[in-house]
């Protein structure tokens, strides 16, 4: 066995090889891993999904793609097809349509060309749309040298104001010393000053990908190449307004997710986690590939590898766990309300006649009446029989259950989430003994990898273990509960065993027995997590689940089974 | 000179030397960056004859993003906290443009005051006193600006406020409700502030009125 248990050092920073199977750009992580699979087959295992990752270049070609297509069926300037897609939500259906049926009402509504008045030159401006009034005017005193990039675009340059009487002063800063002024085709003239600050201000702290004019009511939009010309050389704001336009195409497209890590900026693209309907059958965990701990749901805004339960009862349980809803159904079990000042009140033991110790009511825990009631019947209150009582006593013992059984749950849900809390700890610590096996016996540092992959191994199989009390707690009772809860029992007994090895103290002799030992072990305890999953995503396509309540997509549960 | 101080210093200099509109603006402890705004309540409106007072704060990255303004005045309106004075208007969030000046805002609350928008309300108790009894949300309109911006008496509150129960009496015509209402809950036993605490929440204003009975109010009273 441990002869084909042979790791490279590139390993160890991929998390999850399996994931990285089927990504074409990901070289590094495919093949490497084949001899410790357990199946070395190449077909995708039932709770993997086919998806892309994407990095932002890669989505900006397929953006440059959209943008070519409509710049060459309408026969305009690329930018000004860019900010049209845009207006859209880069629909392109709805805006070819729109734009046959009515080019100069859609150029106004996406601030390309302002609203007709009563001009002489309109007609200039209905004809078509390569003469939107779209250009940059840029008047200067002295002639700048910067061309325009493209000979198409219409940059207006000005060796003087037209009229140089009288000095210009920009209306938002006032400043009469200015010399470069800026605008847009509506002719709304800022110095060039304040339209950076203005511009930059919009991408940094609003993140704003669409930048109107800084007049009043002015809905005209600046393209691209106005907003680089505006921010002059700051390369890194024109980056994130780039960045910002890549954000909005992809959250337009349904077929595609933005990587939820901070500043990450791959794109995945997952067709079959699209649509609401799959999200029944499968849980689209995917990962960026930009780094190997960027995993999350393409269905759900889960940031974390939630297999095996799928996103309508992951998002459940994690909304149940964080409401105080258990709080509450914790005092409703425990507690009750004084009845005059309906302070809450736990009994901690005594009698029955309770004073309560903030407006020093005086009542019956059991009935709840006024303890003046009660006469000389101490301790023996008479309306304890009623059936308003015995129907209290009812519910509230029914609460307790239901209590009992969520804890249940939750607490093993809690214990794993908390070990993987520790796992920076447990992996400092693998790594110091790692360090001393080396040096004890004659093991190489490649030799010792065993260990590390072992703890990747009891950490990704405790997410596992996690997520299945949560699936437990809302399976309906029926034989496919059980054996679900074998499947479990089973990882979780491995996991135990595999984390109590690497665990034991190292002794020099047994290294090479306790290395046998851990490897096997990582084998079965990877085997038993696969078929945990293997099993629950077969069970998803199979419609072999039920709830005990009732979950977005599914049927609705028959009769409710705890 | 700073961009940012230049233009807030013209501004101060153009609302000094505007007399016609009757805004103004005045520094708060020397520094042109915090700002106390005035007008005068609109001519026609319940607000008329009253001298309201907002807080301006010119943020750092002014005129780029909005001024921060409140009304330090008391003033009953839909679009206007009554408790905080935090005003709920386009231009000072998303609608801002920074051609817009401390001026050109100040009139624009100026006619807010004219023209509320009950249905995008920042005081949804007063919003919907609005909605369902203009007539009497106009009189507490008025009773406030009376009471915390000067305005000329309202014809209610003038009337009737003997030394005895003055405090009180305020207190209900400031919610804007009627003062037998009150009295009748009083009289079954609740605390007079709680009283009015709940039918201003439940709006037991005009019409409505007819809408909430008795016990309702009572079983709200008894929470």
């Amino acid at each position: 066995m441990s002869s084909d248990y042979e790791l490279s050092d590139n390993e160890y920073y991929d998390e999850d090889d399996d994931e990285m199977m089927y990504e074409d750009d990901d070289g590094s992580a495919s093949e490497m891993d084949v001899d410790f699979k357990i199946t070395p087959s190449a077909k995708p295992k039932s709770y993997e999904i086919e998806y892309e990752s994407l990095t932002q270049p890669q989505v900006e070609k397929l953006i440059t793609q959209d943008v070519e297509d409509i710049s060459g069926i309408f026969g305009v300037e690329p930018d000004v097809a860019s900010l049209l897609l845009r207006h859209f939500n880069w629909n392109k259906e709805r805006l070819i349509e729109k734009y046959m049926d009515n080019a100069t009402a859609v150029s106004v509504a996406a601030g390309l060309a302002l609203p007709e008045k009563a001009e002489p030159s309109s007609s200039r401006s209905r004809s078509t749309g390569s003469s939107l009034g779209l250009g940059i005017r840029r008047a200067t005193r002295r002639n700048t040298a910067e061309q325009p990039k493209s000979g198409k675009t219409k940059i207006l340059e000005r060796v003087s104001p037209p009229a140089d009487d009288q000095p210009f002063v920009c209306p938002i800063c006032f400043d009469d010393s200015q010399t470069k002024t800026l605008s847009l085709s509506c002719e709304h003239k800022f110095c060039s000053e304040c339209w950076n600050t203005y511009v930059t201000s919009k991408i940094r702290t609003e993140a704003e990908h669409w930048i109107t004019c800084m007049a009043e009511d002015c809905k005209l939009v600046a393209t691209d190449e106005f907003v680089k010309s505006a921010l002059k050389d700051d390369a890194k704001t024109f980056a994130r307004f780039q960045e910002l336009v890549v954000r909005q195409f992809v959250s337009c497209n349904k077929n595609l997710k933005y990587c939820p890590y901070p500043s990450c900026t791959h794109t995945v693209s997952c067709p079959a986690g699209a649509s609401k309907s799959a999200l029944t059958t499968i849980v689209p965990i995917v990962s960026c590939g930009a780094n190997a701990s960027h995993k999350f749901c393409f269905g759900c805004a889960i940031d974390a590898d939630h297999r095996p339960v799928v996103c309508g009862v992951a998002k459940m349980w994690l909304q149940k766990c964080q409401d105080d809803s258990e709080t509450a159904n914790w005092i409703k079990s425990n507690t009750k309300e004084c009845s005059k000042c309906q302070s809450t009140i736990e009994k901690n033991g005594g009698c029955n006649h309770m004073t309560c110790k903030k407006c020093k009511y005086e009542f019956c825990w059991v009935c709840m009446g006024p303890w003046t009631e009660h006469g000389t019947a101490w301790y023996s209150c008479n309306r304890y029989d009623e059936k308003a009582s015995i129907d209290a006593r009812d519910a509230q013992s029914r609460s307790r259950a239901s209590l009992e059984r969520y804890l249940h749950y939750y607490n093993r849900w809690a214990n794993h989430e908390q070990s993987a809390k520790l796992s920076v700890e447990l992996y400092a610590k693998t790594e110091r003994k790692m360090e001393e096996m080396q040096i004890t016996s004659d093991m190489t540092w490649i030799e010792v990898q065993f260990m590390k992959k072992a703890m990747d191994e009891v950490f990704k199989c405790r997410m596992t273990l996690k997520w299945t009390y949560a699936m437990a707690y809302y399976l309906a009772k029926n034989n496919q509960k059980e054996l679900f809860e074998d499947n479990q029992r089973d990882l979780e007994r491995a996991v135990e065993e595999l984390s109590e090895l690497i665990e034991s103290s190292i002794d020099p002799e047994s290294a090479l027995a306790l290395r046998q030992k851990v490897t096997d072990k990582t084998v079965y305890v990877q085997k038993r997590n696969e078929i945990m999953l293997e099993d629950t995503a077969n069970g998803y396509l199979e419609e072999r689940w039920n709830w005990n309540i009732a979950v977005d997509g599914f049927d609705e549960p028959a009769e409710i089974a705890i | 000179m700073d961009a940012r101080l230049r233009r807030v210093n013209k501004e101060i200099t153009d609302c000094k030397n505007d007399k016609t509109s009757k805004i103004r603006v005045e520094l708060v402890d020397n520094s042109p960056f915090h700002l106390i705004g005035s007008f005068l309540g609109p001519e026609g409106t319940p607000y008329e004859g009253g001298h309201f007072e907002v807080d301006i704060v010119i943020p750092d990255s002014y005129p780029f993003q909005p001024v921060k303004m409140k009304f330090i005045t008391k003033v009953y309106h839909p679009n206007v906290s009554s408790a905080s004075g935090a005003i709920c208007l386009d231009i000072l969030k998303d609608a801002w443009s920074p051609v817009l000046t401390l001026k050109s805002t100040l009139i624009s609350l100026q006619s807010l005051l004219c023209s509320p928008e009950p249905n995008d309300p920042q005081d949804a108790e007063v919003a919907k006193h609005y909605m369902t009894s203009r007539a009497s949300f106009e009189e507490t309109a008025k009773y406030w600006t009376h009471i915390y911006a000067g305005g000329p008496g309202a014809t209610k509150g003038a009337k009737v406020v003997t030394a005895t129960d003055s405090a009180s009496l305020d207190e209900v015509v400031m919610a804007g409700l009627e003062k037998a209402h009150v009295d009748k809950f009083e009289a079954l036993g609740f605390d007079r502030s709680k009283v009015i605490d709940v039918l201003r929440r439940l709006n037991y204003r005009g019409a409505n009125v007819a809408k909430l009975n008795d016990d309702r109010i009572v079983e709200e009273l008894l929470r």
